[in-house]
């Protein structure tokens, strides 16, 4: 998974840990002027031995366990031994709406769910702690 | 143009939801395409072992490019993405004159689907900054696109590698949105 500043396309943050290891929560050390960028993508990329047919994912943010922001994706085919990448921008609060960093500062999860039709394939959570 | 700009400019379209889809034979430039559209660095790019999606929502409108790998061994694959797709962009290297057969008659099964059946095209004679490259009309020519009836298409010559073109590109793209969906 990374995070990338959407308007220079410049990394801010990235990680190759297998992020669908189950019951561990993983820790993501973002820098905070992540906070100051107008747009951010967030990427993620996953392999699959098997070809799937009803490939789909949901995202959620939680900020102290309340849903900020909701992303589901429907990938559909997964071509067997593939690696695969989805990245999804988001266009920054205006920034009186914006939530102060001191506050964000671990507070906020992003929960990924990968589904094949009905059936839970792996969820992975990362908390964010802005450096 | 980037891909926050190609969705603003397409956000008056009536439906909620766009599909770009993005083809060509592999080494072709799909992926590198795909970020310059999103300002990335194109430095490191390997062959696509699948997909990669580009989505980016504004305001309840969500545009989403799908960038297939164009390899052999994935291309009997490419059928499987075809639904729903609003627009495709097949990207042709240019320089790579050994492969325009191989291209053309891969571009030719692509028209003959019945899920893309007047499917806008968009054929990217993409590598122009490179010396040996074939120009857009020899292209169009060498793929008989003078025969396609069935849809509105355009070739955009254009370089990944120094942007030039692709912003022409994307405009047509857009206009051409806009007019077919009402």
């Amino acid at each position: 998974m990374n995070l990338r500043d959407a308007d220079s396309g410049k990394v801010l943050w990235q990680s190759s840990d297998d992020l669908s290891a189950p019951d561990t929560e993983h820790e993501a050390r973002v820098p905070k002027r992540i906070l100051k960028c107008r747009a951010v993508s967030r990427e993620i990329n996953f392999s699959s031995q098997e070809e799937m047919k009803q490939f789909r994912l949901e995202q959620k943010v939680y900020f102290r366990g309340q849903i900020i922001e909701e992303w589901s994706f429907e990938f559909g085919f997964v071509i067997p031994g593939s690696t695969n990448t989805w990245q999804s921008l988001i266009e920054a609060a205006p920034e009186s709406q914006m939530i102060p960093a001191n506050l964000l500062n671990g507070n906020v999860v992003i929960e990924t769910k990968f589904f094949d039709g009905e059936l839970e394939v792996s969820t992975s959570r990362v908390r964010l702690l802005y450096v | 143009m980037g891909l926050l700009s190609l969705l603003r400019k397409l956000r008056s379209n009536p439906q909620d939801e766009l599909r770009i889809l993005l083809l060509g034979l592999d080494n072709a430039g799909k992926t590198t395409l795909l970020k310059v559209l999103a300002s990335e660095d194109i430095s490191h790019i390997t062959p696509t072992q699948g997909f990669n999606i580009k989505s980016v929502a504004s305001n309840g409108f969500k545009l989403n490019v799908w960038d297939i790998g164009g390899q052999r061994r994935i291309r009997p694959f490419w059928r499987n993405y075809f639904e729903n797709t609003d627009v495709l962009i097949y990207v042709i290297d240019s320089a790579d004159r050994k492969r325009f057969e191989e291209t053309s008659l891969e571009l030719s099964e692509l028209l003959e689907e019945e899920k893309l059946v007047n499917v806008p095209l968009l054929v990217f004679a993409n590598k122009q900054d490179l010396l040996n490259a074939a120009t857009s009309s020899e292209i169009t020519d060498g793929l008989a696109l003078h025969t396609i009836r069935d849809r509105s298409w355009q070739i955009q010559g254009c370089s990944a590698y120094t942007k030039e073109g692709v912003t022409d590109g994307l405009e047509w793209v857009s206009k051409t949105v806009k007019s077919t969906k009402k």
